[in-house]
């Protein structure tokens, strides 16, 4: 009886530990791999110096955890990084905190095209699109322009992403003098596409795993990736079409109800601060959100890396909240039209 | 009349609770799939009958179509690729190759879908294994498109699926006493006729028990048809993946999957139907 009375407390005892220990982390949800590295390296090790507080990381795809982040009721991370249009979707079912941009000082340098929402704000920027290997595609095609990608030449190459046609989308409309906001424009376009793609690739792995066997030697990438895979020895290049890339930006957010909303202010701060947005640069090729951090000039110079305003304006920026709500019928109308065929 | 100790009840609970949290799921997936979509948002709205009117649409009866073709031609081939591996593996007195065919036949169980699907691609690409192997020995002049195919699709998935028929043709051919054999071939019957007439008749019941699990593995397949099918090979579960975790269009998903769902008892009851007089060849 004894025993078990010393047992019962033990294990209170260590429940107890556990609950303090629990209470001293900021729990931080994002995508697994480099990028939860690259967030851990940048921003969370920077974190735990500052304020001696450790982070703790929930890693998942960008669906499964909005999907879990609903299902959850309560607050189960403090902060989320997502990607922008995803970040409306946690806004508008209530999923964020309206965020108290006083408690954000280094927010007041951010790209106007970070400021994403009430409730999220950009963490880095990147771009979508083309990415070849040079070996494999004829010399005489140089993707100067998206108009190459029709180009009868690349019959049977391309990889699309299989989860957002958003940005073959947006470049369709735009060669087709309109925007993703009247992307009908574009559906001819797009149709007329068919013929020049191979395969939709699933993630990122699966898309490094194509263009390094040769299998689809042109794919419409996301800049950091296609930096991650030449760190990897996939001999790729990056093209730049005079249209502009597509942009593209991760953000992050409150989780609503969390109970260390002051230490994920502090995070946010602390990511938006500029030696720690050129690090993000330096690590993961990812652009940075402010306008004060100091890029190293050789990272500057790569393709798909943002670095001034005028930069970021010429990428082709579709509305991340038009994204949020055209995500199904852009792909249905994507499956049922271009997939299919 | 003996009774049962008290706590066998208790032994049943674990599953009971199991077949109750799948109830609940279930129906949570039917709840959906009768409400309206709300475009950017999770939440959904009202009751509508839209999400299984739109299953009639071209794309998505082609992708039931094609589900049922894929499962029948990977259950055939499973079944023909099996067969053999299974009968051997049960009559075969030499240790080395009873252990030879075990390494080789279940060895792939311990491996995930995933992993063996990405095997796969390495093995059927262009510049894979089959093709370069099948290009050096002069067979052909260009590599063969396997990848983002049917055929491509259908070799993974027979591979996926062959351990566990294996296991269950053996299971099957193991309970097939060996007098019966020694008896036909003792009053003058090849070993051929007596495998004709003997063993394939009364091993039915695996067969049948090894095709209907290939079938609905197969019927519900996922990673294998999304990655080696690249998007040009669409089945109802690579569908359900879209429509629920790209377009974020969960009543559609969820029709997909109720009348999904619905086709595989319809296919399976079927089955059953036809296969009924097979299932108790060999009984005594």
């Amino acid at each position: 009886m004894h025993k078990a009375i010393a047992l019962t407390l033990l294990s209170a005892s260590l429940m107890g530990i556990s609950s303090a220990n629990a209470a001293d982390k900021l729990i931080v949800s994002t995508w697994g791999g480099s990028f939860r590295d690259l967030i851990d390296e940048a921003i969370g090790q920077e974190f735990t110096r500052q304020t001696g507080v450790e982070v703790e990381y929930v890693t998942g795809g960008t669906i499964d955890r909005l999907n879990k982040a609903k299902l959850a009721g309560s607050a189960e991370t403090d902060i989320t990084f997502t990607t922008s249009h995803v970040g409306w979707l946690y806004a508008n079912d209530g999923l964020f905190e309206d965020l108290d941009m006083s408690k954000i000082p280094n927010a007041k340098n951010l790209v106007h095209q970070a400021k994403l929402s009430p409730n999220h704000i950009g963490v880095w920027g990147y771009v979508y699109t083309i990415g070849y290997r040079p070996d494999l595609v004829p010399e005489d095609i140089t993707f100067d322009s998206w108009e190459d990608l029709w180009n009868p030449e690349l019959e049977g190459t391309i990889a699309l992403p299989d989860w957002d046609p958003s940005h073959i989308i947006a470049v369709a409309a735009k060669l087709e003098g309109a925007d993703a906001e009247h992307w009908e424009a574009g559906q001819d376009k797009l149709k007329a596409l068919i013929p020049n793609i191979k395969a939709f690739y699933t993630n990122d792995a699966n898309s490094q795993q194509l263009i390094a066997t040769g299998e689809t030697p042109v794919q419409l990438l996301l800049s950091m990736n296609a930096y991650h895979m030449m760190d990897e020895g996939v001999d790729i290049e990056l093209a730049m079409p005079k249209e502009g890339a597509v942009l593209g930006i991760d953000a992050m957010g409150i989780n609503k109800g969390s109970e260390h909303a002051d230490l994920a202010y502090q995070f946010m701060n602390i990511a938006l601060s500029p030696d720690v947005q050129a690090k993000i640069a330096e690590i993961n090729n990812g652009s940075p959100v402010v306008t004060n951090a100091t890029v190293d000039p050789e990272i500057a110079k790569l393709p798909g890396m943002l670095t001034t305003a005028e930069q970021w304006d010429a990428t082709l920026d579709t509305d991340p909240k038009l994204r949020a709500e055209m995500t199904a019928e852009w792909r249905k109308w994507f499956s049922e039209n271009i997939m299919a065929y | 009349m003996t009774r049962k100790p008290a706590f066998v009840g208790w032994f049943l609970l674990p599953a009971m609770l199991t077949a109750l949290g799948l109830t609940i799921a279930m129906l949570t997936v039917l709840q959906y799939s009768v409400r309206a979509y709300i475009p950017g948002s999770l939440d959904v709205g009202g009751f509508t009958l839209d999400n299984f009117q739109d299953l009639l649409k071209g794309l998505y009866a082609r992708a039931f179509l094609n589900t049922v073709w894929l499962s029948f031609k990977t259950a055939l081939f499973g079944l023909l690729l099996s067969y053999p591996l299974a009968y051997t593996l049960v009559r075969t007195r030499t240790a080395w190759l009873k252990s030879c065919i075990l390494i080789i036949a279940i060895t792939p169980l311990f491996l995930g879908e995933v992993v063996r699907t990405y095997s796969w691609i390495i093995v059927l690409g262009n510049s894979g294994f089959l093709n370069s192997l099948l290009l050096a020995i002069g067979l052909i002049d260009k590599p063969l498109q396997l990848m983002f195919t049917n055929t491509g699709v259908v070799l993974a998935l027979v591979h996926v699926t062959m351990p566990i028929m294996v296991l269950m043709l053996a299971t099957g051919l193991s309970h097939i006493d060996i007098a019966y054999e020694k008896a036909a071939t003792s009053l003058g019957a090849s070993p051929f006729r007596a495998f004709l007439t003997i063993t394939l008749p009364l091993s039915l019941p695996g067969v049948v028990a090894s095709v209907t699990t290939a079938f609905a593995w197969t019927f519900s397949a996922f990673a294998t048809p999304q990655l080696i099918g690249g998007g040009r090979v669409s089945t109802v579960a690579t569908l359900v993946y879209q429509l629920g975790f790209s377009s974020l269009n969960f009543p559609f998903a969820a029709a997909l999957s109720m009348a999904g769902l619905a086709m595989t008892v319809v296919l399976l009851a079927a089955l059953k139907r036809m296969t009924r007089p097979l299932q108790n060849v060999g009984t005594h």
